[in-house]
């Protein structure tokens, strides 16, 4: 049900016009993939140096609220300029994409990342007063500082991994990794 | 500070303008360069 | 300028004579001859362990590759945030020794990480990367953000902050981020060549 409306979806964004240009374009898809890419380093380079702090590895004379309120901006606009690239590439590749086991994993993984992040968010304004200037964070937010960095790692090997076809629905994919990579019997495109 | 003090600071300074120069200028070159070919290259490719 | 003066600016003295010999290196015929030169030894990387894995198992090479890309992001991390300091950009009211001295540190870590893994994945590569043009940027701009970095910016960090110039802050921090960029754009590059 879900996999055959991503793909009837997929297949309509595939069939328009703007998709097929990007796909086919010289240089800018290579461009958004670059921007994808290199905007770890304002993402992620931030969020890791919150979670290293909160961990006692960053800045550790530097409060931690300090920190956390400095580096966010940047995070969230690199995060920001990583979503609409990210969405940028989906909408130049969508039907492989759409049945791309490694990005549906990426996906639910930022998921995972994002309510990791909000409950992180709520835990640390409620107790920040009582260690702020402390080296390290209280155990509950260092877990979550460390399933932060868990789930990135993951993200980030699952993003590389999208290129690999091994579980491509072209090749002809039965069992758990049909069903999981979306692949609809008889489909048409790719 | 001694006299001795400051000049080895400038020293520092002065070195770190000059490499910081050279980087600059070089990657202006490398950068300009880069942005003209592939101008060049879609011309040719999209008229 | 007396012989004892000179002796005072010995640094700068050296850096010029480098940017002076690199310049003449690349635009002399020796530039060719090294690259000729350096042809078996990149035959050579392509048959270690590094290299047999890196073309035999193509996951193990994309995880390698990952952490490339993670160790480049906590990298690129530090130096926006000590070079963005250096700029006053936005991270004002964080203690300025502090953030610089624990970015490098956390920016040679990364460094590490990102040397090694590079290596392994150049291995893996090693013949498709000897005839792209964009790699030796790469690595010419890897070889200057290097020098760059522990011979000029660290030395010059850690004498007392006050005591530096607003132009040569400005001026440090800039080349910085534009030295560490084109690394990273050049090493995009490499992914969509070849």
């Amino acid at each position: 049900m879900i996999n055959q409306a991503v793909y009837s979806f997929s297949v309509w964004l595939d069939s328009l016009e703007s998709s097929t240009l990007l796909h086919e374009s010289f240089y800018m898809y290579n461009w958004i993939e670059s921007t994808h890419v290199l905007f770890l380093m304002v993402s992620l380079g931030m969020l890791f140096l919150i979670d290293l702090r909160m961990l006692g590895y960053a800045f550790p004379n530097v409060p931690a609220s300090k920190v956390a309120e400095k580096l966010s901006m940047p995070m969230f606009f690199g995060f920001a300029v990583m979503i609409i690239t990210g969405l940028l590439l989906f909408y130049a590749i969508p039907v492989r994409s759409g049945q791309s086991l490694w990005l549906r994993i990426k996906v639910v993984l930022l998921i995972a990342a994002a309510v990791n992040a909000l409950l992180f968010h709520w835990r640390m304004k409620r107790s920040i007063s009582s260690w702020d200037t402390d080296a390290k964070a209280p155990i509950g937010l260092r877990l979550g500082a460390v399933l932060s960095i868990i789930f990135w790692v993951l993200i980030v090997i699952c993003g590389r991994l999208i290129a690999y076809d091994w579980f491509d629905c072209a090749h002809g994919q039965s069992g758990l990794a049909g069903v999981l990579a979306g692949c609809i019997d008889g489909q048409a495109q790719f | 500070m001694s006299d001795k003090k400051k000049v080895a600071m400038d020293d520092l300074q002065v070195s770190a303008l000059a490499a910081s120069a050279t980087i600059l200028i070089f990657s202006a070159i490398y950068w300009t360069v880069q942005i003209q070919s592939v101008r060049e290259m879609l011309e040719m490719a999209y008229g | 300028m007396s012989t004892a003066s000179l002796g005072s600016y010995y640094r700068t003295i050296i850096t010029v004579a480098v940017v002076l010999l690199a310049t003449a290196f690349l635009f002399s015929s020796l530039r060719v001859d090294a690259w000729v030169g350096l042809k078996p030894f990149f035959e050579w990387m392509g048959t270690t362990w590094f290299g047999v894995i890196g073309t035999t198992w193509g996951a193990v090479f994309a995880v390698v590759q990952a952490f490339h890309l993670l160790a480049m992001a906590l990298m690129g991390g530090a130096i926006i945030v000590s070079d963005g300091r250096l700029l006053g950009l936005g991270f004002s009211e964080m203690d300025e020794r502090e953030v610089l001295d624990k970015s490098h540190t956390i920016f040679s870590r990364s460094l590490a990480v990102v040397l090694l893994t590079g290596i392994f994945m150049a291995c893996g590569v090693a013949m498709k990367i000897y005839y792209l043009e964009v790699y030796w940027y790469k690595m010419l701009a890897l070889s200057v953000g290097i020098l760059f970095t522990y011979g000029i910016k660290k030395p010059l960090l850690a004498k007392s902050l006050d005591d530096i110039s607003p132009l040569v802050r400005r001026a440090v921090a800039l080349s910085s981020l534009v030295v560490w960029f084109s690394v990273a754009g050049a090493g995009r590059w490499i992914g969509f060549s070849g």
